[in-house]
């Protein structure tokens, strides 16, 4: 019997030693892509595999993925090779020093460089002159409409610009049929930040971040002034669901959410930009899947050479990564006659249109959407005095700001020390 | 006399033993640590002493003391109301379940108790559904007008329909075990002296499921502090963070979006840790001084 105990632990030490120790010759490669995204990124990497590369990739879908990451960090164990950020974590991450500098395998890849990107992605890598990562997408805010109600009520010439404005959803007050609604309030912390560069605002001055701000305070009102005209979806309630039902207007969703409203049967619709105050200045809040190095004495020449390789069959490739309803960073796929098929191709179909697409890279950027997504509802719906709101979240973010950096006298080394 | 040490309990204990240690005993040790730190997960822990625990109980101007009564209190307010429901009913429940009269007890005790194997996630998606003003049966069957998780205290309530209809199982099965411990004889003794259900119940069942009882208080309260993913996933914290518990904001300071501040949430943490520790004390002595 103590044999059989004996041979239980062993098993266990075995398979738990099993656990460590990657691959020499396998790229560990990270992604934050679950459900479909993930399912598309297997089907780019098995491609990429089939090839017969010298460094086969690994995809490994990680939910709750920048917990892990600080975790291997920390222990400088298990640390992937390859890995796909978000555009708003460059920042930090590079202040933090946690990724290597994608500069080597941009000397080895020549075609991985700004003019084969979207500018926006590709900027969105870049701090203080050094590439630290390679766009794979940009995910945008978008506004999908319902092309039967729009005729219904006679309004198609709003989209002749391509921009509905506040004015054009505002003339319908009191015009639609009950449980109807001109717009739903999903996204609402993206369409608030679109329209504080519609209104020339930022969301920081001098480096310190502003959130109280006129622009912020406009951005709101204008929102509620939506709201309180009975033409957004109430509080609460699933906006999404209702869009998809047939009973709004418009969805202010994101590019990849075309998809699922392609699913539903009988919706006819059609995509445009955020709704804005004036139809020629008009932008959309997006954000970036970039591929990106953490920090790792352990990732040798050859395998950096092998990343590149991998990176640069993505770039010609990646007309997969338009099924999952994604802008694709590529501009060869872009530019392709495949890609018009897809939806978000709207979104580059124009150079405006492309400049249309905001990616905020303030460092402490995540800090004022954690206030947003905290506080927006409340006030859009009149739930809370706007003044009193922005305050509390100017404050909420100034002390997270001053609490989460580091004094630089008494901070030691950045870097967990390797061993 | 042969000297044989055995060594049969070490390797039913060890294992236990290691696990704690491993996942249990120096986490905490270095939660308690990293509450005295400022510390963003990745650099060293920078030791600031007392000031997190200053700023989170005295600094009337910090976010993170709004946030942490503010916590605190809907966490309070979420144990007080969930944790009578999560004992009287399971409790009246088992009884019930003993009548004799009663057909199909074990089918009953399965379709209470199924609930409590149901991930939260899963069955909060249900319940949102159940409680959606277009689509729910709620208000089509009542013919209320009202956005559940956006309106007091109809927020509240489904959280607790939730919690309630999740935990309900497990307490019924400690109990109905426990009911089944207590002799025959008693209750036909006070039978023939003519008690009552009611006087049976609270004369013999009662006392001799002390322990169970205490049990599931101190278990039941120490998880209803801990709770985080039924209002995050029903109400999202709000309307105006009216929902928003503790557990909801240690994490997000931990694990959000922005660069961490694991130091300020491991000190709230502790705190939270604290006042469980304390309450389930005091509950353990109060019962079982009383009972």
């Amino acid at each position: 019997m103590k044999k059989g105990l004996f041979f239980v632990l062993l098993v266990a030490i075995i398979t738990l030693a099993g656990c460590s120790g990657s691959d020499k010759n396998t790229i560990e490669f990270w992604t934050p892509l679950t459900g479909e995204d993930g399912a598309y990124m297997d089907q780019l990497v098995e491609a990429y595999n089939e090839t017969e590369p010298e460094f086969k990739v690994k995809h490994v879908v990680t939910s709750d993925m920048y917990t892990k990451m600080y975790t291997v960090l920390n222990s400088g164990k298990g640390i992937p090779d390859l890995s796909i950020i978000h555009a708003d974590r460059v920042p930090s991450f590079v202040k933090q020093d946690l990724l290597e500098p994608m500069t080597t395998i941009v000397e080895q890849q020549s075609e991985l460089n700004q003019d084969n990107y979207l500018d926006v992605a590709w900027e969105s890598g870049v701090i203080d002159g050094t590439q630290y990562t390679i766009p794979l997408d940009i995910h945008s805010n978008a506004m999908y409409y319902n092309e039967d109600l729009l005729k219904e009520y006679g309004v198609e010439n709003w989209l002749d610009d391509n921009v509905i404005t506040f004015d054009e959803m505002l003339s319908m007050e009191g015009k639609l049929a009950e449980n109807q609604f001109i717009v739903n309030d999903a996204l609402m912390s993206w369409v608030i930040l679109a329209q504080i560069q519609n209104l020339g605002g930022d969301i920081q001055v001098d480096g310190e971040p502003a959130v109280n701000t006129p622009e912020m305070k406009q951005a709101i009102e204008a929102a509620k002034q939506v709201a309180d005209a009975g033409l957004m979806t109430p509080y609460g309630e699933d906006g999404y669901l209702m869009f998809q039902s047939g009973d709004v207007f418009f969805s202010t969703d994101g590019t990849w959410s075309s998809t699922g409203h392609a699913e539903v049967e009988g919706l006819n619709f059609g995509v445009t930009n955020i709704y804005s105050f004036e139809p020629d200045v008009y932008h959309n809040r997006a954000s970036s899947h970039l591929f990106a190095m953490l920090a790792n004495e352990d990732r040798t020449d050859e395998k950096e050479q092998g990343i590149g390789e991998f990176l640069e069959f993505i770039r010609q490739n990646s007309l997969v990564w338009a099924e999952a309803g994604q802008i694709v960073a590529s501009t060869d796929v872009v530019e392709s006659a495949d890609y018009d098929q897809y939806m978000q191709s709207f979104f580059t179909s124009t150079p405006e249109q492309e400049e249309s697409l905001y990616i905020y890279t303030y460092e402490y950027y995540p800090y004022i959407q954690e206030a947003l997504d905290m506080y927006v509802a409340d006030l859009v719906h009149g739930e809370m005095d706007i003044d009193e709101g922005l305050a509390e979240m100017q404050k909420f973010v100034e002390d997270k700001v001053n609490e989460g950096t580091l004094d630089v006298e008494n901070a030691p080394d950045e870097l967990p020390e390797e061993e | 006399m042969q000297n044989k040490r055995n060594f049969a309990p070490i390797f039913f204990v060890g294992p236990h033993i290691i696990l704690f240690i491993v996942f249990i005993l120096i986490p905490s040790i270095y939660g308690i640590y990293a509450s005295f730190t400022k510390w963003n997960l990745v650099a060293d822990p920078v030791w600031v002493g007392l000031d997190n625990y200053k700023t989170i109980l005295a600094d009337s101007d910090s976010t993170f003391n709004s946030q942490f009564l503010n916590g605190l209190k809907n966490t309070l307010l979420f144990v007080v109301l969930s944790v009578p429901l999560m004992i009287i009913i399971p409790l009246m429940i088992a009884v019930s379940l003993e009548h004799k009269e009663v057909k199909l007890k074990n089918l009953f005790q399965t379709l209470l108790y199924v609930p409590g194997l149901i991930s939260i996630s899963a069955a909060a998606l249900i319940w949102s559904l159940i409680f959606n003003k277009q689509l729910g049966i709620v208000n089509n069957l009542f013919g209320s007008e009202a956005v559940w998780t956006t309106t007091q205290p109809y927020a509240w309530i489904t959280i607790i329909v939730v919690t309630v209809w999740a935990g309900i199982g497990g307490n019924m099965i400690i109990y109905r075990a426990g009911i089944n411990g207590v002799s025959r004889d008693l209750y036909e003794s006070a039978e023939i002296d003519g008690a009552g259900s009611i006087r049976k119940f609270f004369s013999i069942t009662l006392p001799s499921i002390k322990f169970p009882l205490i049990y599931t208080l101190v278990m039941t309260t120490a998880g209803a502090f801990n709770v985080f993913a039924q209002p995050l996933m029903m109400t999202s914290g709000g309307p105006r963070q009216g929902t928003t518990v503790l557990m909801m904001y240690i994490r997000d300071l931990a694990f959000s979006h922005g660069e961490s501040i694991a130091g300020m949430a491991s000190a709230m943490a502790v705190l939270l840790g604290l006042v469980i520790l304390v309450i389930s004390a005091f509950q353990y002595y109060a019962m079982s001084r009383n009972a």
